[in-house]
């Protein structure tokens, strides 16, 4: 019997570059749709002994969504603020282009500010099939109807450390260490081949 | 060719008959259709003689119908998806299919090594022990390969897997093991409460003992009855059926593994498609509703193909609709294996004889046997059996023995419960004397059993338990279980006499069909004192390999049992361990292969870094540039060489953005380093940086680097590549385990900020251009910090550090900027000839100066063996400081920190040599420390060490031995100073 | 094996690396027998056969610092809570 050919999504992809932009495994409609982006601006509110409620509240008011001391990401048009920590919130920001800045103002002595925005690599994840892929690298249940839009979770995906939300009922996003992009994205087309995975380029960030 | 199948019944199974499969076993093409296991496909065309025995290389047949199969073991498929051990009972059977017999030479037909039998006297219970003791050297050379050779299983493939696997993480309420009558009413009884369910079974059809049931259950066939209930199961959003998934392990808070094939049932999996799927599956509660396993009878030559499990015979019959032979008899102890038998005789197959130990069996099952045209010998007992493959069967009844022609015999023993996950947390099954049967005992928490696993041997009574079972489990969890609609079945009544061993038996009685343990190998055993069950099967390896004792392990004990005059419980129990049925490597590995074992972290110039032409090298998980190679250059000295002199005379640059970098911020930072590091930070100026060292509470020296202040109350701290991770989680215990009082925020910002060392003596003029402010030695004095910016407005921290001893600086950049840096760096380096330098330049340039790394840091050391005990602040406590002092610690007598020089400078110096008195011999007495680093010195034009020697720094000058047995060498060394160059560090102040 | 973080919820061990003891107090240093007391507090470990307190980390989520009660013999976890003393908002506990 000949050898029949495996189907290596990666086939020809050097394990230490971050995979091109396109289509990988079935062909046809994709059932993932990812896209990378340097999020704009991103900071690590820590509030300091005694203040998470205090951050959390203020944080509220400022962003216009709830925000909790505990793992859920409050989303705005402009703006994610996700607990991963008791008293620690990362910020996202499209428009606040001096976002430590700003947080520093609002915070004052209550919290220590951390700008982050160089760290991560922010994953988009859009699709059906997005819960079916990330049981393959989850240890943490992201069946659709346990979480649910607006949860979060800082937790690993095949060995990466990730922070996730649940960014509506169709998108999830996922912050992941910068070094580490290259090593994800493998991840996530071996896992979403079978569901075809559509690679879309990096989305422009700030300079 | 798809012309009936011989021993195939016309109609009946479920089996599509429109749908014929091609396979092939051991090159002859047969066909089976959509529906069969290779099993049914091969018994259906005929085929009787499937392999041979593992260790007396006997003629073997199909003997059972499922996961427990000892005998009908082959390798599938070819070339690089050759499997090995694959068990034809188990294996589905695909267009394409090819199937070869394992363990014989040359053929399956003629066996030379058959002449094992013969041997046999030889070869019995404990002969690996007995044979082969001496001598010695022989082991390996001689005997291991012969029964390598002579006694085995099947071959693995030599290629890498084509294939992919993967693994995958799933949550449920409730999980059901087992998709059999108890099974599938309990997923029943759950999933319609809205419960999250998932339902589990190993076979491709679910339906368990109902697909091989001829009556009716709830007025329809009882496949039917099955198909029903899987596909009301199906269309319930909450639940999800896994067909070919076995779950083999019960793991802890209520984790259980499970392995899906994919596509083990297809010739190539489909495009993308997983071959296979390791599952991790957390549920709140579990059913175990995997059956029972049947036993035999141990007798004369019931090893013979054509022997066969009674219920195997049904399935075959009722389900595949495949003849495992054209005359029958059936040899029991039990009514279940009657019933079965008539079933069989109903639907077409010719039974003709039953043979049955028991003398009372029930009139009425006589009559109906008799009624249709069966031989019924009760009382009796088949001794022997005869043929190549089964031809005739030898029966002693009350009146003398008998011949009967037969190719197919049927035995029963009675049932096993299959407890097996029962025992996954240690729980021991139970003995039941009623069912002569173990049942559960003490189950992991959360779990309960169901059906025929808890010895429940009706079918009615299974129904009945799964769909109370289920509810229960379901209510349990706070879910409102509406009524079951049952099915209305009555059961029989059980009735068993229990009985092991034909103690008349004429040649081998096999208990073990895989490992080829017999009857009187129990014997050998007991008599050798081997009589506890873990002994008796390490001695005789019953109950080993790929079936793990599924037919055996019940019947061996009661064998030792009524050897001892014991009982079968006081003889002991089976214990089962994961995997309960085998679980491929692949699929444990799933994407993590290759390259893809870890996760690959890349530094921000990894792109750039290539593109220069680096050699990369995996240092924890980053891969970060070794050495950038030139055209000509004959290997990597030469280059790293190259790299270390443009930077002493130079400049050159290194990625170093693989520290771990950690920000402090809080109005007790200061408070906090000087409780971590041995030396005083709490007076550290604003813009400054200080060396320290940090110890384990142990008092040996866990990581050193800088930590610099950059605003009153804000720092940031640099850890080794290697110890990033130990050194945060460390610093954290001591803030909320140790001191929560104290008001300091950690956060790592390893990954936001790229790093890049600037070193020689352009140095500055280099940082001069890319930076945007002013980078004299005034503004940034040596060991200075400060926040700035370069390249037109790219935010930066600036450290004027050294680890190369040269004017040093860093300079870090948000991320995203890291490879613009380098560029920009090359660029206004280029009319210096500015040089990139990997890890080894770095390395060597460490150790000319002197500096301490990872070779050093090893666990083993304390700060005065590294030379830092006068770092160490004698007017502060600090994590380490008391046990430091020990007096093990503080030995003169310890190795301590010094350099080393060949006497003779042309020689080469070796890390890892140990240090000796020169004419001392070489033994552990002598031993006086080891050399830690090396490395070719282009300075100085010789290579040079550094290590830790017995007294080291009251030495300098004396000549050791550095002795390397490993390699074979021998050299005569100086102890020097660790400092081979600028000792007084004029140039780094430069 | 499942832990149930205070903040995160319950996650699989994998998540978690594990120290050891959590019964034990770092000794006054001052004190005059302060050696004995630290060799004690690092090596000298108790090894019982049922109900344990134990330090664990959790590294790859809320990298917090958790006192995990555990079964040695069953691995039954009956509870975590965080090492500062509030569970779910330890830093509010001031």
């Amino acid at each position: 019997m000949a050898d029949h050919p495996s189907h290596d999504p990666l086939a020809g992809v050097p394990f230490d570059r971050v995979p091109p932009a396109g289509a990988y495994g079935v062909t046809g409609e994709p059932g993932i749709v990812a896209s990378t982006a340097d999020e704009p601006f991103i900071a690590l509110v820590i509030a300091r002994n005694g203040h998470a409620a205090s951050v959390a509240g203020r944080l509220s008011r400022a962003f216009g969504s709830e925000v909790a001391d505990r793992p859920r990401a409050a989303i705005t048009a402009a703006s994610t603020v996700i607990g991963t920590a008791p008293g620690r919130f990362l910020v996202l920001s499209k428009t606040e282009t001096d976002l430590p800045g700003t947080l520093r103002a609002l915070l004052g002595a209550e919290a220590a500010i951390t700008e982050q925005g160089d760290a991560y690599v922010a994953f988009d994840l859009a699709g059906d099939k997005v819960p079916e892929l990330l049981a393959k690298g989850a240890l943490i249940d992201l069946d659709p109807r346990v979480f649910r839009p607006g949860d979060a979770a800082t937790t690993v995906l095949a060995h990466v450390g990730v922070t996730l939300w649940r960014a509506s009922e169709t998108s999830w996003r996922v912050l992941v260490a910068r070094s580490l992009e290259a090593s994800f994205t493998r991840f996530l087309i071996a896992s979403g081949a079978e569901f075809g995975l559509r690679l879309d380029g990096r989305a422009p960030g700030r300079g | 060719m798809s012309a009936p199948n011989r021993n195939r019944l016309a109609s009946g199974g479920l089996i599509d008959r429109s749908k014929p499969l091609a396979f092939s076993f051991d090159g002859t093409d047969y066909h089976g259709y959509q529906g069969d296991t290779l099993a049914s496909a091969l018994l259906a065309n005929g085929v009787r003689l499937v392999g041979r025995s593992f260790k007396y290389h006997r003629p073997r047949g199909i003997f059972s119908a499922g996961a427990e199969e000892p005998n009908a073991l082959v390798e599938l498929r070819a070339g690089a998806r050759r499997e090995p051990n694959t068990r034809a009972t188990v294996t589905e059977l695909f267009d394409g299919l090819e199937a070869t017999s394992q363990n014989r030479w040359p053929s399956l037909a003629l066996d030379a090594l058959s002449v094992n039998r013969f041997l046999s006297p030889f070869l019995g219970a404990g002969f690996y022990y007995k044979t082969f003791m001496w001598p010695a050297s022989f082991w390996e050379k001689l005997y291991e390969p012969v029964i390598r050779r002579a006694a085995g299983l099947g071959r693995a493939a030599v290629e890498e897997d084509p294939d992919h696997y993967e693994k995958a993480t799933t949550f449920c309420d409730v999980l059901v093991i087992g998709a059999g009558p108890a099974g599938l009413m309990a997923a029943l009884a759950a999933g319609r409460s809205g419960a999250r369910v998932i339902l589990a079974d190993e076979d491709f059809l679910p339906g368990g003992g109902l697909n091989a049931e001829a009556g009716d259950v709830d007025r329809q066939p009882a496949p039917a009855y099955a198909a029903q209930v899987t596909a009301e199961l199906a269309s319930l959003p909450n639940v999800r059926v896994m067909s070919r998934t076995s779950v083999f392990g019960a793991y802890d808070s209520g984790t259980y593994g499970a392995l899906e094939r994919v596509s083990d049932h297809l010739a190539v999996p489909a495009p993308f498609q997983p071959r296979q799927r390791l599952w991790r599956i957390v549920a709140r509660r579990a059913v175990l509703a995997a059956g029972a396993t049947e036993r035999p009878i141990v007798f004369g030559g019931n090893d013979r193909p054509g022997v066969m499990l009674a219920g195997a015979v049904g399935t075959y019959v009722q389900r595949h609709a495949a003849l495992p032979g054209q005359a029958m008899a059936l040899f029991a102890n039990n009514d279940g294996a009657w019933r079965g038998m008539l079933a069989a005789s109903v639907a077409g197959a010719h039974v003709e004889t039953i043979v049955d130990v028991r003398t009372d069996v029930a009139p009425a099952l006589v009559a109906a046997a008799q009624a249709r045209g069966i031989r019924v010998l009760t009382g009796a007992q088949v001794i022997a059996t005869h043929g190549k493959t089964l031809r005739r069967i030898e029966v002693a009844t009350a009146t003398g023995r008998e011949r009967i022609a037969a190719d197919t015999l049927a035995v029963s023993g009675g049932w096993s419960p299959s407890v097996h996950l029962t025992c996954h947390h240690g729980g021991k099954p139970a003995w039941n004397e009623t069912l002569a049967a173990f049942v559960p005992g003490t189950c992991p928490p959360g779990l309960t059993v169901a059906g025929a696993a808890k010895g429940l041997f009706g079918l009615g009574a299974c129904l009945r338990d799964g769909a109370a079972i289920g509810a229960e489990a379901a209510q349990a969890l706070g879910f409102a279980v509406p009524a079951p609609d049952l099915p209305d079945m009555a059961d029989e009544a059980f009735a068993l006499t229990p009985f092991w061993h034909v103690a008349g038996s004429k040649g081998a009685s096999f208990v073990d069909l895989q490992n080829d343990v017999t009857a009187k190998d129990v014997g050998i055993a007991h008599k050798e004192g081997f009589r506890s069950v873990e002994l008796l099967k390490r001695y005789t390896t019953l109950g080993m390999a790929t079936d793990q004792g599924r037919t055996s392990n019940v019947t061996g004990l009661a064998i030792m049992a009524s050897l001892t005059g014991a009982s079968i419980p006081e003889t002991g129990t089976t214990i089962f361990r994961p995997p309960y049925t085998p679980v491929s490597l692949g699929a444990l590995a799933g994407h993590h292969r290759g390259k893809d074992f870890r996760p690959v972290r890349l530094t921000p110039t990894h792109e750039w870094a290539r593109a220069q032409g680096a050699v990369f090298v995996e240092t924890g998980a980053w891969l970060r540039a070794q050495y950038f190679p030139r055209p000509g250059e004959k290997d990597w000295l030469e280059t790293v060489s190259r790299e270390v002199t443009a930077v002493r005379s130079s400049v050159g640059l290194i990625d170093v953005s693989t520290f771990g970098k950690i920000d402090l911020q809080g109005s007790d930072v200061g408070a906090f380093l000087d409780r971590v590091y041995i030396n005083g930070f709490a007076a550290l100026a604003v813009g400054k940086a200080r060396y320290g060292v940090m110890l384990r509470e142990d008092g040996l020296v866990m990581d050193d680097g800088t930590t610099a202040r950059l605003a009153p109350e804000h720092y940031v701290m640099t850890t080794t590549t290697a110890n990033a991770a130990k050194v945060y989680q460390h610093l954290e215990f001591c803030l909320q385990a140790l001191w929560p009082e104290l008001d300091v925020s950690l956060a790592s910002v390893s990954e936001q900020w790229a790093q890049i060392a600037l070193a020689g003596p352009r140095a500055r003029d280099v940082l001069a251009r890319v930076a945007d402010g002013d980078v004299s030695n005034a503004a940034l004095p040596f060991m200075g910090a400060i926040e700035g910016s370069v390249m037109g407005g790219v935010k930066a921290r600036l450290f004027r550090l050294s680890f190369s001893g040269e004017l040093g600086f860093e300079i870090a950049v948000p991320a995203r900027h890291g490879a613009a840096l380098a560029q920009a760096l090359m660029q206004a380096g280029a009319e210096f000839g500015i040089t990139p330098y990997g890890t080894e330049a770095l390395g060597v340039m460490r150790i000319e100066k002197g500096h301490v790394s990872g070779n050093e840091l090893s666990g083993q050391t304390t700060a005065g063996d590294l030379g830092f005990g006068r770092m160490a602040s004698t007017k502060k406590d600090y994590i380490g400081r008391t046990l430091a002092a020990r007096p093990g610690l503080t030995d003169p007598d310890r190795p301590s920190f010094v350099g080393f020089k060949p006497v003779d400078r042309a020689r080469r110096l070796r890390a890892g040599a140990h240090f000796l008195k020169l004419g001392a011999p070489p033994d552990m007495a002598n031993d006086q420390g080891y050399m830690t680093s090396v490395a070719y010195s282009p300075h100085l034009g010789h290579w040079i060490g550094l290590g830790l020697i017995k007294r080291g720094p009251e030495r300098l000058g004396e000549h050791v031995r550095a002795y390397d047995p490993v390699r074979g060498e021998e050299i005569e060394v100086e102890i020097c100073a660790p400092g081979f160059i600028d000792p007084e560090g004029v140039r780094l102040r430069g | 094996m499942r832990i149930p973080c205070p903040y995160c919820g319950e996650r699989d061990a994998h998540e978690f690396a594990i120290l050891g003891d959590a019964t034990l107090t770092r000794p006054d240093p001052a004190a005059p027998d302060a050696e004995t007391r630290f060799h004690d507090y690092v090596y000298l470990r108790d090894n019982p056969a049922g109900a344990h307190e134990e330090w664990w980390y959790h590294a790859n989520g809320c990298r917090q610092w958790l006192r995990v009660k555990r079964d040695t013999r069953t691995h039954a976890i009956s509870g975590a809570v965080a090492a500062r003393a509030d569970a779910t908002s330890p830093r509010d506990a001031a």
